[in-house]
Order: structure tokens, then C-alpha cells, then sequence
């Protein structure tokens, strides 16, 4: 009888005891048996759907390493594209495990995701045609025709904060913007280096990166929002992923013959908060 | 015991058959007297067992957040602000040329720098010590006392190619610069990340086990409770069956022994709640903020770097002004009522002036490791001491500009004595900010000290209490029953 009368409330302290564990575990990242994984699918060189559906890149490489050391073997992977717009909302609402895009930390972004890394950081940089001689950092561009893409604001931070007058040209995208230069109608494009990178890749021989870094783009794993376990398992993914040359050799892979300065050592973590 | 008598061969009698009946109701209350005092003697066992559990959790959290790998984690996140102060040192010693009494003079930077390689050798001590068992970090820890013996070398050829020159305040030789961009990169682009990266991994540490045992700890309270519940139900139980098989109203022991079970389960519980909410506040309001305030200070003091190495090296004052904002922004993320975050110096310092002078009014939005510490004041002189630091923040940030302004004016000398020269410089504005930094960082850290004293204290002197009171009940039980027993021998 004593025992029948303890079997409740037992019953709701183990219940209580489950939902406490699985508060803090919503939604982890760890555990997984398969991951699904937001990338870009139209960035050259670090997040590109081939024709028979396949992602390649950067980011995609990145991404597969750090699932493995999480456990997750690479078949188990999914790769979903996200753009730019999406990839907040893809996280909270669960469409993907995790983001890695091209996705830049910044202090606002940090209130709505969760990030691990950087495990890169990349800088705005300036690519001109191969011949181009005659610009050499960013105050060079000054009366020269800039490419920016729509929605961007690579420009306004040579113009507006940097005060060099450059003249603005928008395209739709950064890869028109480097048809237009190949082409001769501007005559330089910056964004993010690895990107412009990744551009060069598609004609080596007709582009030049300045290598004339001026601003910090940390590149992040996004995950969901207070997923805190399964970021610092991700900054431990990122650290091992330096320490044992894979970082190293994959930067090299994807980036070793376009001339930008690569930094090979693992960068200063944000910190999951 | 007196159960059963073995069945005479012969036929009763009818009044033997009663005495035999009799017997046998006897012998079923002595067996269900015991059977309940059993209950209640494990009753109080399991109340024991479990109280000496929840409490051994409670002293296990302090143990870690309070005494353990709490204080060693912040004492990890000064081997940042060590290594960048060491660079910054060393930008101001060869930015003096040969005028040595530029500012606090050569001496004191150099004397600072060995301080803080000292404090740097006892931080990585702290985080060799966090790292044991995880290869992945002492390798980081090994990585930075390799790179720190690699940056010495460097540094230690940049000051001699200095004295060797000669020369003034402000134009430091080609080949001084050049040293010193290998030792600057070096300490920027891998000891310092690597140091940050170890604070953060210990802090990770510290959060986890926090977690575990603050769930813990929750559950102690409603665990001791159920306890209670059940062994006082065992009691009463007892106290029932005596009282209608014996017709008494109650036994006065047992009553005794079923209050104290149901004072002791009050107080336990309270204690236990009490003990929570005290390692609640010693991480939260204490660490947390202690934490993130030695990093606010940590990066500051790399700001402060960069602008030594701003003045020395005007080939690269771009990386070094970008580097700056970045680490401003990291401190204190400013963005405006618009939504526009501000991409120079001059913007960012307008918006923080905004932003701190109107304080209340301000309609943008203030994030970072400050924004995020200001955002409430709980604890008493919170508020003036949040205000404080912002003020002082933003003094340096206007000293920075003036600074700037002179040099690119072409007037280096004058601004290499803008940075370090006494009332009004840089370093004055800094060094006042970096105090009500710390003061603020303080006042958390009494908060951290004053919720271990108290979780520390809270649990004092149960190690006596809880077996006393235990045994107490139990010898309470077996005096109660022992009488009613002994009618039946």
C-alpha cells in the first residue's frame, strides 16, 4: 500500500525530472542521427548546386567535417539551400539543424541565432581585372566604376565610410557584377573576399584580388537560438578541424591558387550565448 | 516468533479453540506492529539517505561554481587582456624612441610588460590546470606558451634594432616597424584568439557542470519532500492502527516523532531552496557578469593596442583603425533608431555620445558585452556604477578622436604625446575607464563571494543535525511501540 502511495507522486517527479532535461536539450544539435544543413547555393567556391542537385564548396566541405565530428556520418547530411534572407528563419523554425552560409556574425544577429565560430573571417577585398594596375587598395577606387549587388552595402563602406568617391554601378547580383568587369563596364568589385575568390575561380587568368582587407566578416555556424551545448560542441568541431590540418588543407583546396592571403590559424570565437 | 503453536494430536476443547484463536489475533497484530514500525524505521532511512544526497549535491555545486573551476575560468580570461596589454606595452616602448619620459616613461612600460607576462604565465597555469583530460585544449594552452617564447624573440630584436637608431618620438625605423608587424601578427592573428578560445571553452565547461547541477539541486527540495511525505505517512499509519487495536488516543512518542519528521522536512526543504537560489546568484548575477566584464576589459585593453600600433606603423593605420572599431563594437554594439549600425570611427564614437548621454531616451539599441551588462541593475549601486563606466568609455572614445585628429594632421610627435602624455591623454581616459571598470566587475564579484559564503554557510551544520534527528525519530518509534508489545509477551 505505502508503495502504491508513492507510486504517484514518483511518477511525477521522474516526469518533471524528464521535462526539466528535455527543456535545455529542445532542439539540440547533438544526439543527431542526421543533420540537416543550410548552404548557399549559388556562391562559387563555397556553396553551389551542381546540375545534378549536389552541393560543392567551402562551406559545404565545412560543413560536412564538422557534422562528422559530431557524430554524423556525411550520407547522413541534407543540404538545404538558404539565401541570405532566410537563413534566421530557416533556424527558427526548424527547416534546418544548423547554417552554414557564408553567414556573418554581428552583435544584432546574435539576439535572434545562436552562433559557433567563426571558423573563418573573411574581409571585404577588391577584385579588378588581371591587367589593372592602378589600384592597389581600397582609396585607389576613388572616380573608378564599383559594382555593387542589390541589397548589399559593400559600397557604402568604401564611399561612405571610407569618403573614396568611386562611382556606383548596381547589378542584380555579385556575379553579374564580375561579368560587367570582365567585360570592361567597371572596374572593380568588393565583397567578401572568400567570395570574390570564388569568383576568380570561374576565370583564373582574367581577375586579381587587391589583397587590401578592410573590414572583419566572421564567418559563423548558425543554430538555433540557446542551443548552447550543441555551439560549444561545434567551436570544439571548429577547433579540432584546425588543429589537425583539415582547415588548413581545405582553404588551400578551394582557395590556395587565387593569390588572397589565407590566415590558416583557428580565429577568436564569438562564445555561445 | 509466537505465530503458530504446533496442532496437538488430540481434539480440542472449545476452550482451548478460543485461547487458540485468541493467540492467533495476537499473534497478527504483533506481526502487523512490526511490519508497520519497519515501515516507518525505512521510512526514515530513505529520509536520511535522500536529505544526505540533495545536500551533497548543493555542496558539490558550490564546490565547482564557488571554489573549483569558477574562479580559475576568470582568472583565464585575464591571460587575454595579459597578452594584449604585453603588445600594447611594446608598441608604447618603441613608439617612445629615445624619449623616455614620454607619458608614465620607458620604465613603467617595461615594467608592465614583464608584470604581465608574469600574469599570463599564471593565467595559462590556471587553464593547463582547467585543460587536464581534454587534448584538444591543452594543446591550444601548449600552442600559446610555444607562440609567447616565439613573440619575445621578436620583440626582443625590435627594441634592440630601436636602441640601436636612436631617434625620436613617433618615427620609429623601417626595419623596427617591420620586426614588430611579425610580433603584433603573431600575438594578433594566433595567441590572442587561442587565449580567447580557452577562456570560452572553460567557461563552457563551467556552464555545463552549472547546468547538471542546478537541475539537481532543483529536484533536491521535491525529492526530501516526498520523503517526508512518506515516511510521516508510514507514522500516522502506525499511530492509527495502535490507537483503534488498542484503543488509546495516541501514543505520545510516535506524535512527537511525526512532528519533528514534518519540521525537519520544512526546514530541509527551505535550506535546500535556499541553497539553489544562492548558486543561482553566484553564477548568474556573480560569474556571468564577472566573466563578461574581464572580456569587455580584456578587449579594451587590445583597442587600447591598436591604437599604439596605429601610431607606429601608418602603412597599415587602416587594418589597425578597423581592428579598433571592430573591438569597440564587440564592447559596446551601438546601432540607431534606424537600425543603422555606424561603419567608422567618427560614427560609432557619435552614437555612443547619444547613446550614453541620453541613456533612458536613447532609441537605438545598445548590445555587446557592456550593452548586455547595463541592460539591468539588480544589486545596490549597480545602476551609478553602470553609468560610470559607460561615461568613461565614452571619454576615451572622444580622447581616441583628438588623438587621431592630430596625427593625421602630420603631427606625430604631438600625437604620440596625445596617446601617452598625462592628464587628458588616451591613457588617462583609458586608465579611467579600465577603474570603474573594474569597479563595476567588483561589485559583481562581492555579490559571487557573498552567495558562496552564504551557500557555504546554509548547509553548515547539518552534518550533525540531519543523523541526530534521524536517530532521534527512530528511537522515538521503537519507544512508542515497545509498550504496546510488551502486552503481548
Amino acid at each position: 500500500m505505502r508503495s502504491r502511495a508513492l507510486a504517484l507522486p514518483m511518477a511525477a517527479v521522474l516526469a518533471l525530472s524528464a521535462c526539466t532535461g528535455a527543456l535545455s536539450d529542445t532542439g539540440s544539435l547533438l544526439g543527431r542521427d542526421t543533420l540537416r544543413i543550410g548552404v548557399k547555393a549559388d556562391q562559387p567556391g563555397l556553396g553551389l548546386r551542381g546540375p545534378s542537385g549536389e552541393f560543392t564548396g567551402f562551406d559545404v566541405d565545412v560543413a560536412l567535417d564538422i557534422a562528422e565530428r559530431l557524430g554524423v556520418e556525411p550520407a547522413d547530411v541534407e543540404f538545404v539551400e538558404v539565401t541570405s534572407a532566410e537563413r534566421e528563419e530557416a533556424l527558427r523554425e526548424g527547416r534546418v539543424d544548423m547554417v552554414v552560409a557564408t553567414y556573418s556574425i554581428t552583435p544584432a544577429r546574435k539576439t535572434e541565432v545562436t552562433f559557433a565560430g567563426p571558423y573563418y573571417v573573411a574581409h571585404q577585398d577588391i577584385l579588378v581585372r588581371a591587367d589593372e594596375r592602378s589600384i592597389d587598395d581600397v582609396r585607389d577606387l576613388a572616380g573608378r566604376r564599383l559594382c555593387q549587388g542589390e541589397g548589399s552595402n559593400s559600397a557604402t563602406r568604401v564611399i561612405g565610410e571610407r569618403g573614396v568617391a568611386a562611382r556606383l554601378i548596381e547589378a542584380p547580383t555579385y556575379s553579374e557584377c564580375v561579368t560587367m568587369l570582365e567585360e570592361g563596364e567597371v572596374d572593380a568589385v568588393s565583397t567578401d573576399d572568400l567570395i570574390l575568390a570564388g569568383f576568380l575561380l570561374r576565370s583564373r587568368d582574367a581577375f586579381r584580388i587587391v589583397n587590401a582587407p578592410f573590414t572583419d566578416e566572421k564567418y559563423g555556424v548558425g543554430v538555433a537560438e540557446g542551443d548552447l551545448s550543441g555551439c560549444e560542441a561545434v567551436n570544439r568541431a571548429i577547433t579540432d578541424m584546425y588543429q589537425d590540418g583539415t582547415a588548413e588543407a581545405l582553404l588551400r583546396m578551394w582557395f590556395g591558387d587565387t593569390g588572397l592571403d589565407l590566415v590558416t590559424s583557428v580565429p577568436q570565437f564569438e562564445g555561445c550565448s | 516468533m509466537t505465530a503458530e503453536a504446533p496442532p496437538r494430536p488430540d481434539r480440542p476443547t472449545a476452550r482451548s479453540r478460543a485461547a487458540e484463536r485468541a493467540r492467533r489475533a495476537a499473534g497478527r497484530t504483533t506481526v502487523r506492529v512490526w511490519t508497520l514500525t519497519a515501515a516507518c524505521l525505512v521510512g526514515i532511512a530513505v529520509l536520511f539517505a535522500v536529505t544526505t544526497g540533495a545536500i551533497a549535491q548543493a555542496r558539490d555545486g558550490f564546490q565547482v561554481i564557488g571554489h573549483g573551476a569558477g574562479p580559475k575560468v576568470a582568472a583565464t580570461a585575464d591571460l587575454y587582456f595579459a597578452l594584449s596589454d604585453m603588445d600594447a606595452q611594446v608598441a608604447n616602448v618603441l613608439l617612445m624612441g629615445d624619449e623616455h619620459d614620454l607619458g608614465a616613461g620607458r620604465e613603467e612600460a617595461l615594467r608592465r610588460y614583464e608584470q604581465r607576462r608574469d600574469d599570463a604565465d599564471s593565467a595559462l597555469l590556471h587553464a593547463a590546470q582547467l585543460a587536464e583530460g581534454d587534448d584538444a585544449e591543452q594543446e591550444n594552452v601548449r600552442a600559446v606558451l610555444d607562440g609567447l617564447g616565439d613573440y619575445e624573440q621578436l620583440v626582443a630584436e625590435a627594441r634592440l634594432l630601436n636602441d640601436e637608431a636612436g631617434g625620436g618620438a613617433g618615427q620609429p625605423p623601417a626595419a623596427v616597424v617591420d620586426r614588430y608587424r611579425e610580433a603584433t601578427d603573431l600575438m594578433r592573428l594566433e595567441l590572442l584568439p587561442k587565449a580567447y578560445n580557452l577562456t570560452l571553452e572553460s567557461g563552457a565547461t563551467v556552464r555545463a557542470t552549472y547546468e547538471d547541477r542546478r537541475s539537481a539541486t532543483r529536484l533536491g527540495p521535491v525529492w526530501v519532500a516526498l520523503s517526508g511525505a512518506a515516511a510521516a505517512g508510514a507514522l500516522i499509519a502506525l499511530q492509527l492502527y495502535l490507537s483503534a487495536r488498542f484503543r488509546r488516543r495516541y501514543n505520545p512518542a510516535l506524535v512527537v516523532a511525526t512532528a519533528g519528521v514534518v519540521g525537519l522536512v520544512g526546514l530541509a526543504t527551505l535550506m535546500l531552496d535556499d541553497q539553489a537560489q544562492q548558486l543561482r546568484t553566484a553564477k548568474e548575477d556573480g560569474l556571468d557578469s564577472v566573466l563578461a566584464l574581464s572580456r569587455a576589459r580584456a578587449i579594451s585593453t587590445n583597442m587600447n593596442a591598436d591604437q599604439s600600433r596605429w601610431l607606429l606603423d601608418p602603412e597599415r593605420a587602416d587594418t589597425y583603425a578597423q581592428g579598433f572599431l571592430e573591438d569597440a563594437q564587440t564592447v559596446l554594439y551601438v546601432e540607431d533608431a534606424a537600425g543603422e549600425v555606424p561603419g567608422d570611427l567618427a560614427g560609432y564614437g557619435a552614437e555612443v555620445d547619444d547613446a550614453v548621454t541620453e541613456r533612458g531616451g536613447y532609441r537605438g539599441r545598445m548590445l555587446g558585452f557592456l550593452g548586455e551588462e547595463v541592460r539591468d541593475a539588480p544589486l545596490a549601486g549597480q545602476a551609478a556604477a553602470q553609468q560610470e563606466v559607460l561615461r568613461a568609455y565614452d571619454g576615451f572614445l572622444r580622447a581616441d578622436r583628438d588623438m587621431r585628429l592630430i596625427a593625421e594632421s602630420g603631427r606625430e610627435r604631438e600625437a604620440v604625446s596625445a596617446h601617452m602624455g598625462g592628464a587628458g591623454s588616451v591613457e588617462d581616459a583609458f586608465d579611467r575607464y579600465e577603474e570603474a571598470l573594474i569597479e563595476l566587475t567588483d561589485l559583481h564579484r562581492d555579490t559571487f563571494d557573498e552567495a558562496v559564503r552564504a551557500g557555504d554557510d546554509g548547509a553548515a551544520g547539518w552534518d550533525v543535525l540531519l543523523p541526530a534527528a534521524c536517530l532521534a525519530f527512530a528511537v522515538l518509534v521503537l519507544a512508542g511501540v515497545r509498550p504496546r508489545l510488551a502486552e503481548y509477551r
